[in-house]
């Protein structure tokens, strides 16, 4: 599409750009992101999977596993992911409307809530080892631990990833006509966040 | 922040905190049954689709990784659900 002064692009709450936005009718970030955004997918794909297969196969374990999981904790973390999601989706927006200051303030949030989320687990971990639930407590607690560990590591550098696009935009290498590596970073985080969706109410929520 | 003011992506914000709330209320409450289980993997098929459209901007954007990211939230509900339905079957199916 050709680019006059004239257009006005309007995109999901980032208001009205000038710049048509580069996740307009292209891949989000670059090609690199969406093979690991997609690896990393399949591999949550493999653990819903054999969630599936143990559940059919120990129906009273998954029965009361959740029962005695934390709930709040499951439940805070969700708020925690999800409300960092939007920091970031706010903080691309900022960059759109040329204002780094503000994309770097909403990054930081972002972060934070990341590091709540780490903290909060970390806390989750202690509360179920004084509870007796433990790695070989059953198959139901095998899969969660193998689950929330594994994603816990995925927020874990992701949060480094925020980290580093902050010191991008502070040094200037990251700016309105060019962030392609901030919407990359973007789009993992937010993948970290879907797969989240699933394995919250897989593992707090069924039985 | 007036309403009037929300946009797309506060709006979205706040959906998905509300869905999330609504998960812990139903985990805390409700008995096992297969309508809750429908309930839940509705709320994981909206929670998702709101996400990619509105945090990713997938709704704009190539129409492939539109259709494999949308495709994932529309099939892992169903499988949560008709793993569910046919858990006995399942059994015997992956039994070695």
């Amino acid at each position: 599409m050709h680019i006059t002064a004239e257009n006005i692009f309007h995109l999901n709450g980032s208001g009205q750009v000038r710049n048509e936005p580069e996740t307009r009718n292209k891949i989000p970030g670059n090609r690199a992101v969406w093979v690991g955004i997609f690896a990393e997918l399949t591999e949550f794909a493999l653990f819903f999977i054999v969630y599936f297969i143990a559940k059919a196969h120990y129906p009273e374990q998954f029965n009361q596993g959740p029962l005695q999981l934390n709930t709040l904790a499951g439940t805070l973390n969700t708020f925690a992911l999800i409300s960092s999601s939007y920091f970031v989706a706010k903080s691309l927006a900022a960059v759109r409307h040329n204002k780094p200051e503000q994309s770097i303030q909403w990054l930081w949030l972002a972060v934070l809530c990341g590091a709540i989320y780490l903290v909060i687990k970390v806390w989750e971990y202690h509360w179920n080892v004084d509870q007796g639930i433990k790695t070989n407590t059953n198959e139901f607690y095998t899969l969660y631990y193998y689950m929330t560990f594994n994603h816990l590591l995925h927020v874990g550098w992701a949060s480094g990833s925020l980290i580093w696009a902050i010191f991008a935009l502070k040094s200037g290498r990251y700016t309105q006509s060019n962030h392609l590596g901030l919407t990359a970073i973007a789009c993992y985080w937010h993948m970290v966040d879907l797969a989240w969706v699933i394995i919250f109410p897989l593992l707090y929520v069924l039985r | 922040m007036s309403i009037s003011k929300l946009n797309a992506l506060d709006i979205s914000w706040i959906m998905l905190l509300s869905i999330t709330l609504a998960n812990a209320l139903v985990a805390e409450t409700a008995d096992k049954s297969l309508f809750i289980t429908a309930v839940i993997c509705c709320s994981i098929a909206v929670k998702g689709r709101r996400i990619m459209d509105y945090f990713m901007e997938l709704n704009h954007a190539n129409k492939t990784i539109q259709l494999l990211m949308r495709g994932y939230f529309y099939v892992f509900p169903l499988l949560i659900f008709l793993t569910d339905l046919f858990s006995e079957q399942l059994a015997i199916l992956t039994t070695i």
